[in-house]
């Protein structure tokens, strides 16, 4: 019953978009978003009267004034970020008082657990917070996601960069509101060590094999390396593919049509390159031993016995909070070098590896009988497009090294490092999400197993392609 | 006349047992059929469904979720991992705790300190345990690399977390260190249950403490014995907690264990139907296993 | 007979020096691990990771744990106190109630129940989450305190029942025989004689129990959900991030977490001692 329902509901909408004529395109409004159209709310204000909104003035949906409760899930647990979505909820709640957010911070390690436990027993929250891909068509097909492809063309919104729109679509349907920023990954390195052994940055994968040579004649451990916990190792592969390949062998083996597979030269080339650098000691003993949770990739940076270290922006922040002088002493950052051969037969070399959105809100509002509640959709959209992503929250974001995945935010970047980064994933021609969360959830296992049997010598990159293979095919047969 | 008398009577008295027998059954049975039956059965059911969680609709399939699980090689994997940490935990933590247990009750009062200090790991969460040995056993660093750095008097690194089959022992040693202290304390009481008297008259019948303890004691906690073994059988075959927040079933599946499996299939991977076939499967193994020990050492009981 | 009883004497010297050299390779590599979260709650994260975890405290650093008490540590030790007080006492009760019958008389399902109790032991604590969630939520005890005691106590009971079962049973039957002789009844039987005599067991049950239900995440997590109802393993969570994980302050945690647990044993081995001394009774 209620799977007809959604269905009817689904081809509406399909319907009304295609009419419309708006697929991911922005909104009416040109102004909608970014810094400019909430600086206009601000000069707005004082021109309303007593019952004065930071909305005042926009294009959003009317929300009811009876009363209503909205239950928002997120996994803000530490600060600063609890600190920063609270007060965007209270910004809310002020603004509405009729309408009460009930916030809980779950905690990050089972979220997913959580998620499933309650969807599974009729008691998912309004919103809900989780990272794209694979899970999201889930949750969508699952019927725990409202499609706002419809609201998100016809209303205002922050005007976020391409890849946020896409990360949050599946099947041409906006599921999801991006609010927690960029994440690109790069390498880090200690800068002194480069100095006091005259190592230039290396742009080419060559050069980068001779500056590891270098480091390893000094013995110093060239990567810092924590593949315990495998999406660290994944990293590594992910680039050497990307640059080999651009995006297209993944997508071919994604879909494991027309001859793709993760048996393709690319994944071949990745594989082997690892494995050669396992041989040569680039990376330390024990590989598949460390954690990166327990930041034993760190501590090896830390104490000096590897000089870089390919991860995530958000070390930014992290490496930071642990010693900020320390940080701005010795680290620096540079892109993961270029494939010169690849470069020669025309690859693009700009391909990021990362997520536009970091994570995306998941609005859950539907009434008993399967049908849209519109009520608390309306509100629930307002809450994550207008008080999360809005001039203060952002700011605030910005201040803690996130970069709002909004058009215009990469300009004022204080960190040198986290610029850097953010600057190479706006060039970049195409952003490569994440395998271990663009795969279907039983191939991302496998896949991350495979990072482990390929930095630990066990497979050759052939085998572990077959078995990635095997997985695509059977989670596509599903 | 008599006769038909003691059999009412023999009756009178059955009845009487199963009405007293039911009054102190009842409050267990009422919270046990609640919190773990019917969960136990809707795991059975759940286990005939093609359904990956979340979803309203599940997709009957009968027992296509059964005939996986036969064929599943991981399946059998993780419960042939089971079976070496259940072997190995037999082995050393119920000996382990009965010696420490023995030289406690030998030593009496004075050594305290040892029992309180030894006791120590088992107050600690397995998160704990897990995240310090974690770091206790580093590659780099680790007390177990820096001692073979010592011995050996050049840099060695002795990678016991990373590789195949090193980090399953790894595992069961730590899981000995955190359930010796356990069954320390359980053979303990188990020897304060022993008459004071038996050992009197053993002591004045000339024998020695350690003839005591192999002729008298040991076979009095019999029982107790085979209640440690079983407990200890079931706990290394439902394990999970240490060893997900230790390995998380790596490196590459060889610490996978059937909990964590059926955990990563039920809750992360969409696959709630066959996570719940993975946990009938479990289920089913476990209480063979238990209930196949219990009859082969069947200890002597009288009602 | 001097002889052999110096060189007995002797041996049991040798035997005992042995057996105290073992006690204290024992006691060592238990003490380590405690040794290096205490330590390390002392430091900061950078320090840890950059002079490695083997390193003394320098400078020693308490901030750690003046973080961790002004953000609510207290609130969510006594909630912890509570649930397992209350879920402990219930269940050493209600598991006492059921070995009795168990161990000690002859009824038609003893063999039955008995054998189903051993099989609910290997239930794997996950599958019951969402039956036992759906439950929780029907009867409007989500995000209390309440909606853990029944989990608590009926996870408890299938070990408890069968420990108690077992230790019941090596009470001599005789002595029952002789209350029933005196005009005890079971209830009497069960109160006077049988309980104070399974002391011994009980306080193994509540030491193995309260540990566990002391350390409980799966279900604290799933059915607690505002932060001034949670229980003391889920504060970890509060310094913990999607990225950041601050080690030495969540080392602060789990320390303060242990440390009421070993008061609690070092005062409570020496009752269990005392327990089993007036448990043991002249036959």
């Amino acid at each position: 019953m209620r799977k007809r329902v959604l269905a009817l509901f689904l081809t509406t909408v399909l319907t009304a978009s295609i009419l419309t004529g708006c697929g991911n395109s922005v909104a009416a409004e040109p102004t909608a978003g970014g810094t400019d159209s909430t600086a206009a709310a601000t000069e707005a204000k004082p021109a309303e009267a007593s019952t004065e909104k930071q909305t005042d003035g926009k294009n959003i949906p009317e929300l009811t004034t009876e009363p209503l409760t909205i239950t928002l899930w997120d996994i803000s647990t530490d600060e600063p970020n609890r600190g920063i979505s609270e007060a965007a909820v209270q910004r809310f709640m002020a603004d509405y008082p009729n309408i009460t957010v009930n916030q809980v911070h779950q905690q990050n390690d089972n979220y997913k657990q959580q998620l499933v436990v309650a969807m599974s027993s009729g008691q998912c929250p309004d919103i809900y917070v989780h990272w794209g891909g694979g899970p999201m068509a889930e949750y969508y097909k699952s019927g725990h996601a409202c499609d706002i492809t419809d609201m998100y063309a016809r209303y205002d919104h922050p005007e976020y960069v391409d890849a946020a729109v896409a990360q949050s679509t599946y099947d041409g349907k906006m599921l999801a509101i991006p609010f927690s920023g960029l994440t690109g990954c790069d390498i880090f390195y200690n800068k002194t060590i480069f100095a006091e052994l005259g190592i230039e940055v290396p742009t080419t994968i060559d050069e980068l094999e001779a500056v590891c040579e270098k480091l390893k004649e000094n013995e110093i451990i060239p990567f810092a390396l924590a593949n315990a916990s495998k999406w660290t190792g994944s990293m590594y592969y992910m680039y050497l593919v990307a640059r080999h390949s651009g995006n297209d062998e993944f997508n071919a083996a994604y879909t494991q049509e027309n001859g793709g597979s993760f048996t393709s030269p690319a994944f071949i080339y990745a594989g082997e390159k690892i494995q050669d650098w396992v041989k040569k000691g680039y990376f330390p003993n024990g590989v598949n031993s460390l954690t990166a949770d327990d930041g034993q990739d760190k501590a090896l940076l830390y104490d000096g016995s590897a000089a870089m270290m390919l991860h995530g922006s958000w070390q930014t922040s992290g490496l930071k909070a642990d010693n900020e002088e320390w940080y701005n002493e010795n680290i620096g950052v540079f892109r993961f070098p270029e494939d010169s051969e690849a470069k020669a037969a025309g690859v693009p070399q700009n391909v990021e590896i990362g997520t536009a959105i970091g994570m995306g809100m998941t609005f859950n509002c539907f009434n008993d009988d399967g049908s849209v509640d519109q009520e608390k959709l309306d509100a629930c959209f307002v809450l994550a497009t207008q008080y999360f992503n809005d001039d203060i929250y952002n700011e605030a974001q910005m201040a803690t090294g996130t970069v709002p995945s909004i058009k215009g935010f990469n300009e004022n970047i204080e960190d040198p490092n986290n610029k850097y980064i953010i600057d190479e994933f706006f060039k970049a021609s195409n952003v490569q999400l994440w395998y271990d969360q663009y795969l279907p959830a039983s191939v991302t296992e496998v896949h991350k197993d495979c990072m482990t049997e390929l930095f630990g010598l066990e497979k050759t990159p052939m085998e572990i392609g077959e078995e990635q293979d095997a997985a695509m095919q059977k989670a596509l047969a599903e | 006349m008599e006769k038909v008398g003691n059999i009412g009577l023999a009756k009178a008295k059955a009845r009487s047992t199963s009405r007293a027998a039911t009054v102190f059954l009842l409050p267990a049975l009422i919270l046990i059929i609640v919190f773990i039956v019917y969960p136990v059965i809707d795991t059975f059911v759940i286990s005939g469904y093609r359904w990956n969680g979340i979803s309203a609709n599940r997709i009957r399939i009968g027992l296509d979720n059964w005939y996986t699980l036969i064929h599943d090689e991981m399946f059998w994997k993780s419960f042939q991992h089971n079976l070496i940490i259940m072997v190995y935990s037999i082995l050393l933590q119920i000996p382990l705790g009965m010696l420490l247990a023995t030289f406690l009750d030998a030593g009496g009062k004075k050594f305290n300190i040892f029992k309180i200090i030894w006791f120590l790991p088992y107050l600690m969460s397995s998160v704990a345990i897990a995240f310090l040995f974690v770091y206790a056993l580093a590659t780099n660093g680790g007390i177990i690399s820096s001692l073979a750095t010592l011995i050996r008097g050049k840099r060695t690194t002795i990678d016991l977390l990373g590789t195949s089959p090193n980090a399953l022992y790894t595992i069961i040693g730590v899981m000995a260190w955190q359930f010796t202290p356990f069954y320390m304390v359980y053979f303990l009481a188990g020897y304060g249950n022993i008459d004071s008297t038996i050992y009197e008259a053993a002591v004045i019948d000339g024998a020695t403490r350690g003839q005591y303890i192999c002729h008298i004691a040991i076979p009095l906690l019999g029982p107790i014995f085979k209640t440690a073994c079983t407990m200890s059988l079931i706990g290394s075959l439902k394990y999970f907690d240490m060893i997900w927040n230790m390995t998380q079933g790596g490196p590459a599946g060889t610490t996978e264990l059937m909990a964590t499996y059926m955990y990563k299939l039920s809750f992360q991977q969409f696959n709630m139907g066959y996570g719940s076939t993975v946990a009938a499967g479990m289920f089913i193994l476990i209480t063979a296993i238990a209930l196949i020990f219990n009859r082969v050492f069947k200890v002597k009981e009288d009602y | 007979m001097t002889d052999e009883y110096r060189a007995s004497k002797i041996k049991s010297k040798i035997a005992w020096i042995i057996a105290i050299f073992f006690a204290i390779v024992w006691l060592v590599i238990t003490i380590t691990p405690f040794f290096f979260m205490i330590m390390n709650s002392f430091r900061k994260q950078f320090d840890m990771l950059q002079q490695g975890v083997f390193h003394l405290p320098d400078p020693w650093y308490f901030q750690n744990y003046i973080e961790v008490i002004t953000h609510g540590f207290f609130g969510y030790f006594f909630r912890s106190v509570i649930v397992v007080a209350v879920s402990l006492v219930l269940m050493l009760i209600i598991s006492a109630f059921a070995a009795y019958p168990l161990s000690r008389m002859k009824f038609r399902f003893n063999g039955f129940i008995y054998a189903m109790v051993v099989a609910m032991m290997s239930v794997p604590i996950h599958v019951t989450l969402i039956p036992i969630f759906k439950l929780t939520t029907s009867v409007g005890l989500y995000d209390s305190l309440g909606s853990l005691v029944g989990p608590y106590v009926a996870f408890a009971l299938p070990m408890a029942i069968f420990i108690l079962t077992a230790f019941m049973k090596t009470i001599p039957k005789e002595l029952e025989e002789a209350a029933e002789i005196d005009g005890c009844n079971r209830y009497m039987n069960f109160f006077k004689m049988i309980l104070p005599l399974s002391k011994a067991g009980l306080s193994t049950l509540a030491i193995y129990n309260g540990v566990s239900m002391w350390n409980e995440f799966a279900f604290a997590n799933t059915f607690l959900i505002t932060p001034q109802k949670k229980t003391l393993p889920l504060a970890l969570g509060q310094f913990k991030g999607e990225h950041s994980l601050n080690i030495p302050i969540n080392l602060s945690v789990l320390t303060l977490s242990v440390l009421p647990m070993i008061l609690l044993f070092i005062f409570f081995q020496d009752k269990l001692v005392k327990g089993m001394m007036t448990g043991a009774v002249k036959g």
